[in-house]
């Protein structure tokens, strides 16, 4: 099969980005990934935006984004697979290399979720399941949908709300160590635990932040790549899943089966086992789903997880660190963006430019795990230097 | 960040929705008697609940209507504490999972009973309520 490799990568600040519209913030990522690839624009076939969208004033978010940064005429669209459009943006460009559309793709990643007020986001986040049978008559918010998960964790693993701040601390740790991250401040295993309840037992420092952000990266076939760079990242292995929009058809509560089979596929397709995979990062929206990822990744045993993070073992020194840029938790989480910004962050990872947050690059191979909503969709994403 | 200057927009955006439920109105119906019922397909038997007039085994698009066991075990639940700007009027509800006899699963508020009493395996029962709007629904309350 031929191959497709990350040449170019860019990554905004993330944030509360009142100073910037859609476009401009797109645009931030867009010039670093086009510069960092040594691209010409014209060259870039297919333009695709990862964007949940609602939340700012366009509707047709890829259109406005590719005038902005003079890439229209390109083939583009925006895609949806809610906080996993990034990886599914990613995967649409990689798809379309693959087949010989084009050589060169970019996969853009953007959200603008700070125009609205706090309780709108909120509402429109809370809609992201079955609206008639979930959010209608019971108005279950998106904390909610993942405590419903913490709770059948806690109950049948023993899993404790300590353990769920520890996943918060690590990721303040690393937020700390990264200058493009919402929240760059440490913060006490005590901090975390007093904080409010949103939606018990998750917390305020067991969520993730509304957050405006974007990134983006360039894609080439292996003869495209080979000219334009001599630090090709290559995409390896993509999988992908999806499980039902209504909680109430699932079969349990303590892990998300869609991320389960997206693994499988990954580590299948890139010829892997957790055991290689040298850095990764998970979708931690919620301290109880980084636990899950654990799980449902192999990194350990199901219902192992609260002993991982315990041990340290997903911090750096430890057998996989996850999260080293702050996760969702401290880095933000602009929705659309964020598969694309994992995607710079692994890529970061294997190049060795992630200074001292960088991981021990051993066997060459780092992961990406993106999940959509509760569990609805799932992207998992492995990347290598060979 | 600071903020910076912005422009608020002059054009205010206000969806609510219309959503069909002709295929499936006999579920509202059976509420405001007081009835919980279901689909089961004509042609394979399943039973889906939340219903549906088109079966997503078999895809067969005959159904009958059949009464659902009102008792349910707990399986999961949180307590939301910070709630949508749709339910402003609410402080903070009790949403629970329960398991009906049938295998079936259904969520819904649980009424009633304190957010700290409430036990994973709690026996529930399935009521009916309408709201304030005349709209029928469904709430769980403790057995």
């Amino acid at each position: 099969m031929s191959r497709v490799a990350i040449v170019g990568i860019g990554h905004s600040k993330f944030g509360r980005r009142t100073d910037v519209n859609v476009g401009e913030l797109a645009f931030e990522s867009i010039k670093q990934a086009v510069d960092d690839s040594g691209v010409d624009r014209k060259d870039i076939g297919n333009v695709v935006v990862g964007s949940a969208g609602g939340w700012y004033e366009e509707s047709l978010p890829a259109v406005v984004v590719d005038e902005y940064a003079g890439l229209s005429g390109a083939g583009t669209m925006r895609v949806e697979a809610a906080c996993a459009s990034g990886s599914a943006a990613l995967k649409s460009a990689y798809n379309s290399i693959l087949s010989g559309e084009t050589d060169v793709a970019m996969a853009v990643g953007v959200e603008k979720m700070t125009e609205v007020d706090t309780p709108t986001s909120v509402e429109l986040i809370g809609r992201a399941g079955s609206y008639m049978w979930e959010f209608e008559n019971y108005g279950m918010t998106f904390p909610a949908y993942y405590a419903l998960y913490a709770v059948a964790h806690m109950n049948k693993f023993g899993t404790t709300e300590e353990d769920m701040s520890r996943v918060s601390v690590k990721a303040h740790h690393y937020g700390s160590m990264n200058p493009l991250a919402q929240f760059q401040k440490e913060i006490s295993l005590e901090k975390a635990m007093g904080s409010q309840v949103v939606a018990w037992p998750l917390k305020l420092y067991d969520s993730c932040p509304l957050t405006d952000g974007s990134a983006a990266v360039v894609l080439a076939s292996e003869d495209a790549a080979k000219k334009l760079t001599d630090t090709p990242v290559w995409i390896k292995g993509v999988g992908y899943s999806s499980d039902t929009a209504n909680l109430s058809r699932r079969g349990d509560y303590v892990g998300l089966q869609a991320a389960v089979t997206a693994a499988k596929k990954a580590y299948s397709m890139a010829k892997v086992t957790p055991q290689d995979i040298d850095v990764a990062t998970a979708h931690d929206c919620f301290t109880i789903a980084e636990l899950m990822a654990y799980e449902d990744l192999g990194f350990c045993k199901k219902g192992e997880a609260a002993k991982l993070i315990r041990e340290g073992q997903t911090e750096l020194g430890g057998k996989i660190p996850v999260n080293l840029d702050g996760g969702l938790k401290a880095k933000g989480h602009p929705i659309g963006a964020t598969g694309v910004s994992m995607a710079v962050e692994i890529t970061k990872q294997l190049r060795g430019e992630a200074g001292k947050r960088q991981a021990p690059i051993k066997n060459g191979f780092g992961l990406m795990h993106n999940i959509g909503g509760t569990g609805h969709y799932a992207y998992v994403t492995i990347l290598s230097r060979s | 960040m600071s903020e910076a200057p912005s422009l608020h927009s002059r054009r205010a955006l206000n969806l609510r929705f219309d959503i069909p439920i002709s295929k499936t109105h006999e579920f509202w119906d059976a509420l405001k008697r007081g009835g919980f019922v279901t689909t089961k397909c004509s042609n394979c038997g399943n039973v889906s609940f939340p219903p549906q007039a088109d079966c997503p085994r078999c895809m067969g698009s005959e159904f009958q209507w059949v009464d659902l066991d009102r008792d349910a075990t707990l399986v999961t639940f949180t307590h939301v504490r910070m709630t949508p700007a749709s339910f402003a009027d609410s402080d903070s509800y009790v949403i629970a999972i329960g398991e009906l006899s049938e295998g079936l699963k259904v969520l819904a508020w649980l009424e009633g009973v304190k957010p700290e009493e409430v036990r994973h395996g709690m026996k529930m029962k399935v009521e009916a309520r309408t709201s304030k709007e005349g709209n029928p629904y469904y709430v769980f309350v403790k057995a």
